[in-house]
């Protein structure tokens, strides 16, 4: 304990058995859900199976704003298999929403976004429910849409719901103290505004529910993170009392807020389910999950702060627009949390805010992770180090005097009883060498390193719900000794099952492996909220110590009347029940005493009831109200080193500190934080889409990847030594905290590292690019956005909205190139060979290739690869993996051993044929690239006959209709010759490169030029090759290189997208083109 | 049409609707192994990881149909007479997992890679671990679990 700790803290405060010393708690128990997880055995929704069971498909509106003039059904219900069909008419007409019921859970007279739910279909299978749908016919009239914060309040902006002027969903205003005066006696005073983007909670499981009706009661597996919460809004959506739905929480695969309650899709389980009389099982695909669940609420956040010379803060004032999107959910209470919240992380004295929630025509938002704070830590950290930057003071220092501690109170009465900010920035600092890499910068201002550090404070649990933030838990004491938890709070992943064991193993003296737990239903379990504002630990945690409690109380009476001692006497050690200092031979089994209470005349069961309130208070309109019983803080610091030439920036190492009070298990704690803090950075950096029309252009992991493995950096784990007195064991919540702050933290360290401050999330190469040289930009002309082309642009520009039709095909698998030349000519056929281009075409457009696959994968001629006479041979459907494994390869190849590592994983180019790669002759992608480079030439074949000719003429004039590839052949390099590819990823993770380009270069005995050639990929419809004529004969001169490569600028057409625009994508050809090209030659050099 | 494979050791016959119908689907609706869990139907994420012929490939872009004759293994088939394989028990002692949902994926990836490779580098652990996304755990955990994989391997003789 910190000395501060032993001064300030009430001892008697303080949980006994954390001062005798914990048995279970803050160890590393094994997890409850470990087994079922890495065998395959937890049951998920979608592994649900039923008898009778149907399945579902959704039709959602393909326009952001229309009115529905007609739907047909007609065709979609004659199907055969279809059991099913439902719109609007079929549903209670009621609205329902967590705050402001807005939403109808299929849509009536109205959509307002793409996505929106407007009929849904149960059929025997997938693929009937799918075809099914593309065959209802629904007339649409077209209104105009807002979608923009600026779009939403212009005056006469079209209404989103016709009930709402100037489409505001909701806002509130308040003033705490003298601002005005607070900013009068200011020395220094900054302010700008930020803006914050939409972020998928992207839950590797997506929403899904199973629902079935049986006497007039339907029961619904859903993988909710709230069960009674979800069971109140399902029963107001379906029309029926609480009672008649009973929701039975499967495991959950992912929540972080996107799973508590908000979304239509399991209503809509329930309606087809009583409709068709079976049950049914409804499971978002990916690009529903995109479309149509709840992500992060974006915001504008105008902040303005006042510091006295010294470095305190004297006042703070927001103005904040909120992006709603078209159905409201939980975006009322995210407003107030991101306006408020914030106030009790630093002593502000007086702070006053407006904040403002709007409707646009946008997929509507929700709860994620940290709740608004994010959003609200995006600005108000950043502009805390524009603070530290006028005040002359190093942020941690600024951050240091201004932070909250034990006995404060923030200006919305927010108490804070345990709080160790201070605490969690000393350690942050330390972790990451902060001063010493501080003053290594102030003595090397050039360098392209910097250091960026940010707070932020989350409640545990908050009154929202109504007047109670409570939990109530059952614990039994069963008559073989061992104890079951029975609690409907649930678990997540986050690893409630384990921490609330090892709360009531604690309490009850039980070992840990003798408590059970059970999994949340609703017609078994006393109410309890669930899952949500970081509070099962803190809330559901009390409860059940209580119960534990209450139930150690009854056992301890049952010995007393056995042992015929005074419970004082007698004490429980590890399972067994004996007199205090007995002998071990006096001690008996917890399961003997408990089975002699029961089975005895007018015997009773040990059932131990807790019930527990979050001590807070239900803040007012303008969230006045401690919203927490306590309040758990962290703070992070960043290091980065930006690339100056392409603006991407490398995060070096991430220091997180938390204050959750007691650690209860340690490495599920430190996990939550690494998660948090990787979500953080997608949010900063991997996480956005291109828009059209009011929609993502291609909703996949395509255009939204998120943070790999590679890409995180070491982050540092930490807590602060910390004890809730409310908390069990003195512990808090910390499942959103590690989130919060670490956008602003990047954004912080890029700022320290070369003078570029973001205020617009996402943080891209390209904005440090343009800041770091607007010249390359002077003459940039922006074209028109293209119309988008990609999976659901096609679908639903083609009336298939849900992609899939059933259809009969065939699958040829022959065994000669001959009679592979036969089957093709005859047409309508497709070549598969690892399958994987097939499969994605099917997932992405909803159409097979062709009506005949033809496997060309079990051709021994075309499975042929080797080198001989440096000549390398590489038949078709040799697979990029087991090229990339070829001895000699690398040594000879380099280019091309460097494109296969940058092609994709290993599982990736298991699937990836060479053949695949190259015959689509597509410059994007990395293996024709550098092959192109290597001059490869190509081997192809048609009835007529075979021709071997280069690779650059094909890409010519391209493959007849009927012309197979067979193989590829490549000579290796002379003597003195030097290779390099490079694949240009702004985000820095796997996806479609920006720019790839791949060199090759030969020297003569004098280290001269005898060969150059460069390919630049990615930027064209086909490769870039440009003449380096003017490097033969030189020795190496980087500008002059550099100048050769200029010519690239003019002649790659790129196209703007979600990777940067146009002219980014020309300045990287150059600058990757240059920068492999020189590799190429350096290593030639060696 | 009708395929034969070996699925985790054992005969299998499966009657395919369509030529194109993928290996998850049949895993998971035709033979009822739901270990394997589809994660976006596009290759990108990984989490439908499963070993065919000795390395790992996604589940949701293989067509079953080219299966035909192959060795096909899933999470479902890596515990031994109920003993967990030391790449399971890995994951548990590093506590790397929490909503679960990607681990049989990245389990059967780590499987692959140390069957292959039984002491890979760091660069090698990463590269793999990278394949297969984690909504959770921000791969530390899981990272952890590969070289708690590769002591265990060693101890049991495995490699």
């Amino acid at each position: 304990m910190s000395n501060r700790h032993r001064t300030l803290r009430n001892q008697t405060l303080r949980d006994p058995k954390f001062e005798a010393g914990l048995l279970v708690v803050g160890k590393d128990v094994p997890r409850t859900d470990a087994i079922p997880k890495v065998t395959g055995a937890a049951q998920y929704v979608a592994d649900i199976h039923m008898p009778g069971m149907l399945h579902a498909a959704v039709l959602r509106s393909p326009h952001p704003h229309a009115r529905i003039l007609s739907i047909d059904t007609s065709a979609a219900r004659s199907m055969p298999g279809v059991k099913a069909v439902v719109t609007g008419e079929d549903t209670a007409k009621r609205k329902w929403g967590a705050f402001r019921p807005d939403l109808y859970p299929l849509a009536i007279n109205k959509v307002r976004y793409v996505g929106d739910e407007v009929a849904a279909v149960a059929a025997i299978d997938p693929e009937t429910a799918r075809a099914a749908v593309d065959r209802i016919v629904v007339e649409y009239e077209i209104l105009p849409g807002v979608f923009s914060l600026d779009e939403a309040m212009a005056p006469g902006a079209a209404l989103v719901h016709d009930d709402t002027p100037g489409n505001v969903a909701h806002e509130f205003a308040f003033e705490r103290g003298e601002v005005d005066a607070g900013f009068k006696a200011s020395d220094v005073i900054v302010e700008g505004t930020w803006d914050s983007i939409r972020q998928w909670h992207s839950s590797l499981e997506t929403i899904g529910c199973v629902a079935h009706w049986s006497n007039n009661r339907v029961s619904m597996w859903c993988n909710t993170q709230t069960p009674f919460l979800a069971r109140g809004r399902y029963a107001i959506a379906l029309g029926v009392p609480e009672s008649q739905v009973r929701v039975i929480q499967t495991e959950v695969g992912g929540g972080f807020g996107g799973k508590s309650g908000d979304d239509n899709g399991s209503v809509i389980a329930a309606i087809l389910a009583r409709k068709a009389g079976r049950p049914v099982k409804l499971i978002h695909t990916r690009e529903e999950e995109f479309l149509a669940s709840h992500p992060r609420m974006p915001m504008r956040y105008w902040v303005r702060l006042g510091f006295s010379k010294a470095g305190k803060v004297l006042a703070k004032e927001i103005r904040m627009w909120a992006d709603n999107g078209a159905y409201t959910g939980k975006s009322q209470a995210i407003l107030g949390a991101a306006t408020v919240r914030h106030d009790a992380l630093y002593k502000y004295p007086n702070a006053r805010a407006k904040s403002t929630l709007l409707y646009t025509n946008l997929v509507p938002t929700g709860a994620f992770r940290g709740f608004g704070n994010p959003s609200a830590d995006w600005a108000v950290e950043q502009a805390w180090d524009l603070a530290a930057e006028k005040l002359n003071m190093d942020v941690v220092d600024l951050l240091r005097l201004n932070a909250v501690e034990d006995g404060d109170v923030s200006p919305h009465n927010h108490k804070i009883t345990s709080g160790e900010l201070r605490q969690c920035i000393d350690k942050a600092a330390d972790l990451i060498q902060w001063k010493s890499k501080r003053e290594s910068k102030q003595k090397n201002k050039q360098s392209n390193r910097g250091l960026g550090m940010g707070c932020s404070i989350h409640v545990n649990g908050r009154r929202s719900f109504g007047d109670w933030d409570g939990s109530s838990a059952i614990v039994r004491i069963n008559e073989d000794g061992r104890a079951t938890i029975i609690t409907g709070e649930g678990e997540i992943g986050q690893g409630a099952l384990t921490v609330l064991r090892q709360i009531a193993a604690e309490e009850l003296g039980l070992p840990y492996e003798d408590v059970d737990i059970t999994r949340p239903d609703t017609d078994v379990h006393p109410h309890s909220l669930g899952a949500l504002a970081s509070r099962v630990t803190y809330v559901a945690g009390n409860a059940v110590k209580l119960a534990a409690t209450a139930a150690h109380k009854q056992l301890m009476a049952a010995a007393a009347e056995q042992f015929k001692k005074p419970v004082e006497e007698l004490t429980i050690i590890n399972g067994q029940i004996g007199p205090r200092k007995g002998a071990e031979s006096e001690f008996k089994p917890v399961s003997a005493v408990v089975r002699a209470n029961i089975y005895k005349r007018d015997g009773e069961a040990i059932v131990g009831v807790g019930n527990w309130d979050n001590p807070s208070d239900f803040p007012d309109h303008s969230r006045y109200g401690n919203e927490s019983g306590a309040y758990n803080f962290a703070a992070q610091a960043v290091e980065v080193e930006v690339d100056r030439g392409t603006g991407v920036v490398e995060l070096k190492e991430i220091s997180a500190v938390v204050d959750c009070g007691t650690v209860i298990h340690p490495s599920a704690a430190q996990g939550q934080v690494e998660g948090a803090v990787t979500q953080g950075i997608g949010l900063a950096m991997t996480e956005y889409f291109d828009w059209h029309n009011g929609t993502p252009t291609d909703p996949q992991y395509i255009d939204y990847p998120l943070p790999s493995a590679e890409f995180v950096p070491k982050i540092h784990v930490a807590f602060a030594d910390s004890y809730e007195p409310s908390g069990p064991f003195g512990a808090k919540g910390l499942g959103e905290i590690g989130l919060d702050a670490i956008p602003a933290a990047i954004a912080n360290a890029i700022a320290d590292a070369v003078g570029v401050r973001i205020y617009q999330l996402p943080i891209t190469a390209e904005k440090i690019h343009r800041a770091l040289h607007p010249e390359l930009y002077a003459d940039e002309k922006v074209a028109p956005a293209a119309p988008p082309k990609g999976g659901v642009w096609t679908r639903l520009a083609t009336g298939r909205p849900s992609g899939t039709r059933p259809f009969t095909m065939e699958l040829v698998t022959p065994k000669t190139v001959d009679e592979a030349i036969a089957l093709y000519a005859a047409g309508d056929t497709a070549i598969v060979s690892g399958g994987m281009s097939h499969a994605l075409r099917r997932e992405r457009t909803g159409f097979p290739q062709a009506k005949r696959l033809m496997n060309v994968g079990r051709i021994a001629e075309l499975l042929q690869v080797g080198i001989a006479n440096g000549l390398l041979h590489i038949g078709a459907a040799v697979n990029q993996q087991t090229l990339i494994e070829l001895p000699g390869l690398r040594e000879h190849w380099a280019v091309l051993a460097e494109a296969l590592d940058a092609a994709g994983h290993t599982r990736v180019r298991q699937m990836t044929t060479v053949g695949g790669s190259v015959a689509p002759l597509i410059g994007g992608f990395d293996m024709p690239v550098a092959l192109l480079a290597l001059n490869a030439r190509v081997v192809t074949a048609t009835a007529a006959g075979r021709k071997t000719w280069t690779l650059a003429e094909a890409f010519e004039k391209r493959l007849a209709r009927d012309e197979m590839v067979i193989a590829i052949e490549v000579d290796a390099l002379p003597a003195r010759s030097g290779s390099a590819f490079h694949k240009f990823l702004p985000r820095g993770v796997m996806e479609t490169p920006a720019a790839n380009a791949a060199a090759t270069v030969t020297l003569d005995a004098n280290g001269k030029c005898i060969a150059a050639r460069l390919v630049v990929g990615a930027v064209s419809w086909k490769p870039v090759v440009p003449d380096l004529a003017s490097l033969k004969g030189t020795a190496f001169d980087e500008a002059r290189i550099r100048a050769a490569v200029q010519a690239v600028r003019d002649m790659a057409q790129p196209l703007a997208n979600v990777r940067g625009s146009a002219m980014y994508k020309r300045n990287m050809a150059v600058e990757i083109g240059a920068r492999t090209l020189i590799r190429a030659w350096q290593k030639a050099a060696k | 049409m009708l395929i034969k494979f070996t699925l985790n050791g054992d005969p299998a016959e499966v009657h395919l609707k369509s030529p194109d119908r993928l290996l998850v689907d049949v895993l998971r609706d035709d033979l009822q192994l739901t270990g394997t869990k589809h994660g976006c139907g596009i290759g990108a994420c990984g989490t439908c990881t499963i070993i065919l012929d000795g390395a790992p490939v996604s589940s949701c872009l293989q067509l079953a149909a080219m299966c035909d004759g192959s060795h096909v293994r899933t999470v479902e088939g890596l515990a031994e007479a109920g003993a967990l394989h030391p790449v399971q028990q890995a994951f548990i002692n590093k506590s790397a997992m929490q909503c679960g949902i990607c681990i049989p994926g990245h389990v059967m990836q780590c499987v692959s890679l140390l069957e292959k490779n039984p002491n890979p580098s760091d660069e090698d652990i990463r590269m793999s671990v990278d394949g297969v996304y984690c909504r959770c755990t921000g791969y530390v955990k899981i990272i952890d679990a590969y070289r708690e994989a590769i002591a265990l391997l060693k101890k049991a003789g495995k490699a």
